[in-house]
């Protein structure tokens, strides 16, 4: 196994909410586990641990190049996550008094806004990348969030 | 008609209002022969008329003298871009794409969607008025015609979606260097982009990204600016005191001038970001900041912290030092000085 193949691997895994994974075979044995991010606001590397015997000594580097949800949902829930692409505030509507982009168990089409996530003043409009149904709001209105949060659980369509 | 557009730069017959008005100001209130006119601008004199008229609907007094030509009797001090481009000579803010309107919504909306259509990078858009001017979370950014600057610019930067609220940082100084260079007012900054004459708040700036993970597709720069704003032209319910550049200096300040240095401030600025990063912009900002060593209050959603500011750091996080010693580091929040 290269390490193309351990990327796209720690990508497989991390766009799940599988927070430990283990693969052997004759001649190699890979675990990845993704650790919960520390109170810290920087958007550095997460705490990813990989440990692999020998075969791959330059692992490390990858690994700390991987995104992880600080927020990893439990195993247990379904969808896939829409994290945030930065360091921010979640904000749920356009406005105090306006109604929220979306709801769970809404439909939304791609390039539909789903939140704002906002930093130093600067608004970013989270859009969905697909059609999707929203299964989960995963955070508050007004609510801190770090980057590679998660803020929505969606079915894709 | 919906939103009347007053000019666009692109459109090249408007280059000519701009080399008359050129032609009149060499003149210093002289008078300018039509022959003059027409042959400056390879024009037919039907042609120098016709725009001669245009001018004058515009607002310039302009004396046609039998005989003899034109005179320019007087400009109005109007956000047009023959008179925002002259002179301007910057490397991207407003060198490629200058749209004015008279009246629109919200000149971020029109940036925002003329940025998703692909406009270039440094298209600038400029109302006399907004109709929709917007604040923060839906808020009202007051946008009464003919006194104050409302103005969005199309920044397309090669970072990442993360640094891109360095940018806050950058429009904030690009502002404070426009006040000082126009007028003879001390600009502050209020972390993070507010600025401020004497307390007041004299320009608001909104900023909004499109981005994807790891690319930003493009970032507006909203920039409202309170140049001639009377007193009873403020709404009464404001959140924080405002005033204006007028109001401040005791006089009437030129529209054009504020709106070119901005946008020279912001091209300068800009272009050194691209070169040197963020270093030079954070430097500055602490400069033209009167925050550092202040004792400051930062209310957030259900709690507050006092402290003494100490900085900025690399993501524009205000870094303070509170009373028990230890240090906090501020990511949102709404900042009083103390």
């Amino acid at each position: 196994m290269d390490i193309k193949d351990i990327k796209s691997l720690i990508k497989m895994v991390t766009e799940t909410d599988i927070t430990e994974f283990e693969l052997e075979s004759a001649e190699e044995k890979i675990r990845i586990k993704r650790g919960i991010v520390p109170e810290i606001v920087h958007y550095q590397a997460p705490q990813s641990v990989m440990a692999v015997p020998q075969a791959v000594p330059q692992m490390a580097p990858v690994a700390a190049a991987a995104p992880v949800s600080a927020s990893a949902a439990p195993a247990a829930e379904k969808g896939e996550p829409i994290t945030s692409p930065i360091v921010g505030t979640f904000y749920r509507a356009p406005a105090p008094d306006a109604p929220p982009y979306v709801e769970v168990g809404q439909v939304v089409e791609k390039g539909q806004v789903l939140c704002i996530v906002e930093a130093m003043k600067l608004m970013n409009e989270i859009e969905a990348e697909y059609r999707c149904k929203i299964l989960k709001i995963c955070k508050e209105n007004a609510q801190p969030v770090e980057f590679g949060d998660t803020l929505f659980l969606v079915e894709r369509l | 008609m919906k939103e009347p557009i007053v000019q666009t730069a692109e459109d090249g017959t408007k280059d000519l209002d701009r080399k008359i008005l050129e032609l009149f100001r060499a003149k210093q209130g002289g008078t300018v022969s039509g022959e003059e006119l027409s042959s400056a601008l390879a024009v037919s004199r039907t042609a120098v008329w016709k725009h001669i008229k245009s001018l004058k609907e515009l607002g310039y007094q302009i004396k046609a003298v039998p005989s003899q030509g034109y005179r320019l009797l007087a400009s109005p001090d109007l956000l047009i871009p023959a008179e925002i481009t002259a002179g301007l000579g910057t490397e991207r803010i407003g060198a490629r794409r200058l749209i004015c309107f008279r009246e629109t919504e919200s000149t971020n909306d029109v940036a925002f969607k003329l940025a998703e259509e692909g406009a270039p990078e440094g298209t600038v858009v400029v109302a006399e008025s907004q109709r929709r001017g917007k604040g923060r979370l839906g808020r009202h950014w007051e946008s009464p015609p003919g006194v104050n600057l409302y103005c969005s610019i199309i920044l397309r930067p090669p970072i990442l979606p993360q640094k891109a609220s360095q940018l806050t940082f950058l429009s904030a100084v690009a502002v404070a260097r426009a006040v000082a260079a126009t007028t003879s007012l001390q600009p502050a900054i209020k972390w993070p982009n507010d600025v401020l004459v004497e307390g007041r708040k004299v320009a608001g700036l909104l900023n909004e990204m499109s981005a994807e993970t790891e690319k930003v597709n493009f970032v507006v720069l909203g920039v409202g600016i309170n140049i001639n704003m009377e007193q009873t032209q403020f709404p009464a319910d404001l959140r924080h005191p405002a005033s204006s550049l007028a109001i401040e200096a005791g006089g009437t300040i030129s529209r054009i001038g504020v709106t070119r240095a901005f946008l020279k401030a912001l091209d300068a600025l800009y272009d050194d970001y691209l070169a040197h990063g963020y270093e030079p912009v954070r430097t500055e900002w602490l400069d033209r900041s009167n925050m550092v060593g202040r004792k400051v209050r930062v209310s957030f959603h259900d709690s507050e912290v006092s402290g003494e500011v100490m900085g900025i750091d690399d993501d524009g996080a205000l870094l303070l030092k509170l009373p028990n010693g230890r240090s906090e580091r501020v990511l949102a929040g709404d900042v009083t000085l103390l």
